[in-house]
C-alpha cells in the first residue's frame, strides 16, 4: 500500500467482510488451551462447518490467549458473546447445530459459578473477567494472531495513520507523556519522558527495541500478547520509533518461546508485504524496518544494556548506566528500548486519547496492567486490571481464591526482583509505588499465589538459587554476595541456622542492593528481606525449633506411615523412585528413613492419610 | 587548549581535564580511594565495587563506582562518607572471606577497616578482578584468556583450557594480578584462613587516616606513601 | 564440515549467538570444532566464541541424549510441585539436571520458565509440552518413549 487512503479503504473492505459473516466462532489456540486439545477441536469445527456448508457465512477464527486459562479450551460464538469453556472436539457438532444454527446454547458447555452454580452465557458476565478491564488482552480474541487483515479489519494501523497524517513527532511524544504511560516491564519509567530524552539525544541511526525476554519465571504476560497481537506490538514500535526518529527496530525474544517468535517473525514479513515496515511507509516518508532476535537463555538479558551486549553479539553483561541507553545504548547510539505491554498500549493511546488512558489508574500509575496469576489459587490464567485495584480483588475475586481449600498465605510479585506479601497486605492496590512501598514491586506482572503448604523460607532459597544461577558473575556484590545469602539460608533450612545469621543476611542485603552493577543485583535481595519482615516467624522456628512449619524442608522433615491407616495397598512402594518404602502386601509399610530423600511423592500417592510429616 | 570541567570532590571544587574519571580525578588530587579492578592503562570495568563514592543529584545521594563514572561540570561527590564506609568495609570482608591468601587482598582489607571476618573462608586463588584479561586484550591484543561461564562459575581461563599458540609469554598477567602477592611467611593452609593484618603500615593508615588523606599514592600499587618516605 | 548461515556470510561478529543457535539446531551441540570455525568464518576473537558459548544455557556442549526431558522449574510450577519431578527422574534414570544417562537415551535438564504457567508443572519430552505434570504420569511417560526405543531397535 502506497498511502493512508489505500489503508482506509483496504479496511473498509475487511471489516464490510466480517460484518457479512452470519456467525463467528472464536476459539483459544494458545499454548494451554492447545496442550488441551483446543487444535483438534478446531479440526473438528472446520469439518462439521463445511459438512454443513456454512465455511464461507461463518468464521472459525483461533486465536491468541483470553486468559481464562484454567478452563480451557475457551470459546466464545458470536453473535450473543456466548462463552463455552472445557471445550472439545466431540462438542463441535452440538455447537454448530444448535448455536450456529438455531442461536440455542449449549447449556453443558457454560461456565457454572462456582458458589451459587449458575450457568452464566456471556462471557462478559463471567465472575473471572466482571472485574478486570481487558483493554488489551481483550483484542485478542479480535485477531488471528497470523492474519494482519483481521488486525487492520479491527481498527489496526489507523493509529499509525493518524500519526504520520496530523501528528508530529514532538506531539506524539507530548500524548505519551499526558497519558501517564510507565514502563509495563518492571522498571516503570514514565515511557513519554523516555521517548523525549532519546529524541534529544545526539547520534545516528537511532534504535527501537522490544524487550520480549520475559524472563521472570511466572510470567508469561508477555508472551501472550506478542503471540496474539503481534501486530500491536508492532504498531506501538512504528509510532514510537516516529516520535523519536529512529529508523531500525528490534524485537528481541527469549529462546523459549518458539512460538512467540514464529509469530512475531510472520507478523513482521506480513506488515512488510503491506508496505507498513520498510521505505516510505504509506508514502509518508518515514522509513523503518524491524529484525526479530532471538535470546539465547539468559535471564539477564532482560536488563536492558545486557540485551543490547546480546543483540549485538556478545555475552550478556550489563554495564553501569551512569550514561543513559537513551543516550547511548544498541552500538553507543541512541536507543529506546520498552516492554512488549509498554508498545502494546501505544496505540490505543494514539487511537482514544491520552485522557482516556490517563483517566483509568491512580495518580501516579495510570492505565491498566497484565498480571500472570498463577500458584494455588483456583483460577489461573492472565488477568488484566485497572492500576490500583486491590490484590484482594485479583485474588478472590478473579482468582476465586484457594485451590483446594487450603488457606492463602502469601502473594508473590514481581519475579525475582520483587517480594512476599502475606494476607494482612491483601487490601493494598496494585501500583508501582504501593507495592514498593511494601517491600515487593509490580515488576512485569507475575503473581505468584502461595498457601500453608509453601515454606516462605524456601521461598527466598528458591529465588536466591534462581538469581544466582543467571547473574553474569561480573561484579563482586552479586556473584558473591548472593552465594553468601544462599549459604546462610541454606543452612537455616537445613537445621545448621543461627540467630546471628539473620543479621549477617540483613547486613548481606544491603550491601548487594546499595553497590551491585546491575538491577538484577540491585534488586536480588527483596525476596529475602520481604519474607524476613512479613514471616519471620517462619525463620525462627527454623533456626530455634529446628523445625519447617509448612512440611517442606527436607532436611527438617520425616515421612512416616502410620501403620493403624496402612492398608497394605503398596501404592506408596511402587510410587517411590528411591525405592525407600517396602512392605509385604495387605501389610504394614514401613519407609527407610536411610534412604528416604523425602520427596513426598509417596504423601501425595496415600489414599488413606497413611503416610505423616512430622 | 586542554578543557576542564569543575566538580566538587568532598566539599572541595576542583578544576579536572575533560573526560577524566572520578576516580582518576580523586587519585590525582591525593584522595585514596580503594580499588582494586582498576589500573591506571586499562578500561576500567567497575566489577570490584571498592571505588564505590556517592554522587549526589537532585538533593539524592546515588552510590556508583568512581572507576566508571566520568567527570561532568558540577558534578558533587562524596567519598568518604559513613555509609561508603560502611559498605566498603562490607565488600572488603566478603572479599577477604574469599580469597585470604593473598597480601594485597588483605592489605585492602586492612585498608577498608576489615577487623573481622563474619563469613567461613573460602580459599579462591582468583578473584576475577579481569585485570590478566584486560591487560592481554588492550596492551599485547592477543585475547589469549578471557572471563568464561556465568555466576558462580564465573572463570578465567584459556580457550578450550589450553594456552593458546598466540599467547604473547609477556606474563604481564602475572605481574598485575593482586593473587600473586602472598603473605609472609607463605600460603595460608585450608581451614587455618585468618585475617594477618600483619602488613602494619596499612593497618595503622586505616586507624590514623583523616578523612581526607592528601599524600596517599595508593593507586600507585599496595605499598603505604610513609614507607615509600613520601608523608 | 560446517553449514555456517548466510546470516554468518553477511552480517559477520554480531552474528556470533545466531549462528551459534543454528549450529546447536543442527547438531544438537556445539563442538569445539564449531566454535573454531564460528570464529574463523565470523573474525571473531576464539575467546569471545568461546565464552558466548558458555554463557548462554540454550548451548549445549556435550552431545546430549537422544531424548531430551525439560523440567519447568519456574516459580509457579515449583510451587506446584516441580521438585519431585526432578526426584522421580533422579530415581527413574539417576540423572540430575544437565546430566545424560550412560546409555545416551536421556538428558534432563531445568529450564527457569516456558511461560506456561497456568498448565503447570510443565514437562517438555522432545518438543512436545506435556502439562500438569505428576511424578506418576511422568514415570509413565519415560517408560513409553523407552518401550518405543525399544521397539525400533535403539538399546537403552
Amino acid at each position: 500500500m502506497a498511502s493512508i487512503r489505500e489503508l482506509t479503504s483496504l479496511r473498509e473492505t475487511l471489516a464490510a467482510e466480517r460484518r457479512s459473516k452470519r456467525g463467528t466462532i472464536i476459539l483459544c489456540g494458545d499454548t494451554g488451551c492447545e496442550a488441551s486439545g483446543s487444535h483438534l477441536l478446531a479440526d473438528a469445527i472446520r469439518k462439521e462447518l463445511a459438512e454443513r456448508g456454512l465455511e464461507d457465512s461463518v468464521e472459525l477464527r483461533v486465536t491468541g490467549c483470553h486468559g481464562f486459562c484454567e478452563v480451557g479450551p475457551v470459546m466464545v460464538v458470536e453473535p450473543g458473546n456466548i462463552f463455552y469453556c472445557h471445550v472439545s472436539a466431540n462438542d463441535a457438532g452440538e455447537i454448530v447445530s444448535a448455536t450456529i444454527e438455531r442461536g440455542q446454547v449449549v447449556e453443558r458447555l457454560l461456565y457454572a459459578d462456582p458458589v451459587s452454580g449458575k450457568r452464566v452465557i456471556k462471557e462478559e458476565h463471567v465472575p473471572f473477567y466482571r472485574a478486570q478491564d481487558r483493554v488489551l488482552l481483550g483484542r485478542n480474541k479480535l485477531v488471528s494472531p497470523s492474519s494482519i487483515e483481521d488486525y487492520i479489519a479491527e481498527g489496526g494501523y489507523s493509529s499509525l495513520a493518524k500519526v504520520l497524517e496530523e501528528m508530529t513527532p514532538e506531539q506524539v511524544i507530548g500524548e505519551t507523556k499526558a497519558s501517564g504511560l510507565r514502563g509495563r516491564g518492571g522498571g516503570g519509567f514514565p515511557t513519554g519522558r523516555k521517548w523525549e530524552s532519546c529524541r534529544a539525544a545526539e547520534g545516528e541511526p537511532k534504535y527501537v527495541i522490544c524487550n520480549a525476554d520475559e524472563g521472570d519465571p511466572g510470567a508469561y504476560m508477555d508472551r501472550s500478547l506478542l503471540e496474539g497481537n503481534p501486530h500491536a506490538v508492532l504498531e506501538g514500535m512504528l509510532i514510537g520509533a516516529y516520535a523519536i526518529g529512529a529508523r531500525h527496530g528490534y524485537v528481541y525474544v527469549r529462546n523459549e518461546y518458539p512460538m512467540a517468535l514464529e509469530s512475531a517473525k510472520v507478523a513482521v514479513v506480513q506488515a512488510e508485504d503491506l508496505g507498513l515496515l520498510g521505505d516510505n511507509i504509506l508514502g509518508s516518508g518515514f522509513s523503518f524496518d524491524v529484525k526479530i532476535a532471538r535470546g539465547a537463555g539468559a535471564f539477564v538479558c532482560g536488563e536492558s544494556t545486557a540485551l543490547m551486549a546480546s543483540l549485538e553479539g556478545k555475552v550478556g553483561e550489563p554495564r553501569p548506566k551512569d550514561v543513559h541507553t537513551v543516550e547511548e545504548g544498541l552500538r553507543n547510539k541512541p536507543s529506546t528500548l520498552n516492554n512488549v505491554e509498554t508498545w502494546a498500549n501505544v496505540p490505543l493511546i494514539i487511537e482514544k486519547g491520552s485522557a482516556w488512558f490517563a483517566e483509568k489508574g491512580t495518580e501516579k500509575s495510570k492505565g491498566t496492567k497484565i498480571f500472570a496469576l498463577t500458584g494455588r489459587v483456583k483460577n489461573t490464567g492472565l488477568v488484566e486490571v485497572e492500576m490500583g485495584t486491590p490484590l484482594r480483588t485479583l485474588i478472590y475475586d478473579i482468582g476465586g481464591g484457594a485451590a483446594d481449600g487450603v488457606g492463602v498465605k502469601a502473594v508473590q510479585t514481581g519475579g525475582p526482583s520483587g517480594g512476599c506479601l502475606p494476607t494482612s497486605k491483601f487490601d493494598l492496590p496494585v501500583d508501582f509505588e504501593t507495592l514498593a512501598e511494601a517491600g515487593s514491586m509490580v515488576g512485569s506482572g507475575g503473581m505468584v499465589v502461595m498457601d500453608e503448604r509453601t515454606c516462605m523460607v524456601d521461598v527466598a532459597k528458591y529465588f536466591l538459587n534462581f538469581l544466582l544461577d543467571e547473574s553474569c558473575g561480573k561484579c563482586f556484590p552479586c556473584r558473591v554476595g548472593i552465594d553468601r545469602m544462599l549459604e546462610i539460608v541454606t543452612d537455616i533450612t537445613e537445621g545448621r541456622g543461627s540467630p546471628e545469621q539473620i543479621a549477617l543476611l540483613e547486613d548481606l542485603a544491603e550491601t548487594v542492593s546499595e553497590t551491585s552493577l546491575c538491577a538484577l543485583g540491585k534488586t536480588a535481595a527483596n525476596p529475602v528481606i520481604s519474607t524476613l519482615r512479613y514471616f519471620r516467624d517462619e525463620y525462627e522456628a527454623h533456626i530455634n525449633d529446628k523445625r519447617c512449619p509448612a512440611g517442606v524442608c527436607r532436611e527438617l522433615i520425616e515421612y512416616w506411615i502410620d501403620e493403624e491407616k496402612c492398608t497394605g495397598c503398596g501404592a506408596c512402594l511402587r510410587a517411590c523412585p528411591h525405592r525407600a518404602i517396602s512392605g509385604e502386601k495387605e501389610g504394614p509399610h514401613t519407609i527407610d528413613a536411610a534412604t528416604c530423600v523425602k520427596c513426598g511423592i509417596c504423601h501425595d500417592e496415600c489414599q488413606f492419610d497413611a503416610v505423616v510429616i512430622r | 587548549m586542554e578543557e576542564y570541567v569543575h566538580i566538587t570532590l568532598d566539599g572541595a571544587k576542583v578544576p579536572v581535564p575533560k573526560g577524566t574519571t572520578v576516580l582518576d580525578a580523586a587519585l590525582s588530587y591525593g584522595i585514596c580511594i580503594p580499588h582494586l579492578c582498576h589500573v591506571p592503562y586499562l578500561t576500567p570495568i567497575g566489577v570490584c565495587r571498592l571505588c564505590i563514592v556517592e554522587l549526589i543529584e537532585n538533593g539524592r545521594a546515588k552510590v556508583t563506582t568512581s572507576c566508571t563514572l566520568d567527570a561532568k561540570e558540577g558534578m558533587v561527590i562524596r567519598t568518604n562518607s559513613e555509609k561508603i564506609r560502611n559498605l566498603r568495609r562490607k565488600l572488603a570482608e566478603l572479599l577477604v572471606a574469599e580469597a585470604p591468601n593473598s597480601r594485597a587482598v588483605q592489605d585492602l582489607a586492612a585498608r577498608c577497616g576489615v577487623t573481622e571476618v563474619r563469613y567461613p573462608f573460602r580459599n579462591h586463588d582468583c578473584v576475577l578482578c579481569g585485570r590478566c584479561v584486560r591487560v592481554c586484550e588492550e596492551v599485547w591484543q592477543a585475547r589469549a584468556l578471557g572471563f568464561v561461564g556465568r555466576g558462580k562459575a564465573r572463570r578465567v581461563e584459556f580457550p578450550f583450557g589450553v594456552k593458546p599458540d598466540f599467547c604473547k609469554e609477556c606474563n604481564t598477567c602475572i605481574d598485575l594480578c593482586p593473587m600473586t602477592i602472598t603473605p609472609c611467611p607463605g600460603p595460608m593452609k585450608t581451614g587455618e584462613e585468618y585475617l594477618c593484618a600483619q602488613c602494619a603500615s596499612q593497618v595503622s593508615m586505616a586507624e590514623n587516616m583523616p578523612d581526607t588523606c592528601v599524600l596517599c599514592d595508593l593507586g600507585q600499587g599496595f605499598q603505604c606513601a610513609r614507607q615509600t618516605g613520601q608523608v | 564440515m560446517l553449514e555456517l548461515t548466510e546470516a554468518a556470510d553477511r552480517y559477520g561478529r554480531s552474528q556470533v549467538v545466531e549462528v551459534l543457535q543454528d549450529l546447536q539446531e543442527k547438531n544438537g551441540y556445539i563442538s569445539r570444532e564449531a566454535i573454531q570455525a564460528a570464529s574463523d568464518r565470523l573474525g571473531a576473537p576464539l575467546i569471545e566464541v568461546y565464552r558466548v558459548a558458555h554463557f548462554y544455557k540454550a548451548f549445549s556442549l556435550a552431545p546430549r541424549g537422544r531424548h531430551l526431558i525439560t523440567v519447568c522449574t519456574g516459580t509457579a510450577c515449583h510451587v506446584r510441585g516441580a521438585p519431585r519431578l526432578l526426584d522421580e527422574v533422579k530415581g527413574q534414570l539417576g540423572v540430575e539436571a544437565g546430566g545424560t544417562t550412560d546409555d545416551g537415551a536421556f538428558t534432563l535438564e531445568g529450564v527457569n520458565c516456558l511461560g506456561a504457567c497456568a498448565l503447570g508443572p510443565v514437562v517438555v519430552l522432545d518438543g512436545i509440552y506435556h502439562h500438569h505434570m505428576t511424578p506418576n504420569k511422568l514415570r509413565e511417560l519415560i517408560r513409553s518413549v523407552r518401550d518405543a526405543d525399544g521397539k525400533r531397535g535403539e538399546g537403552g
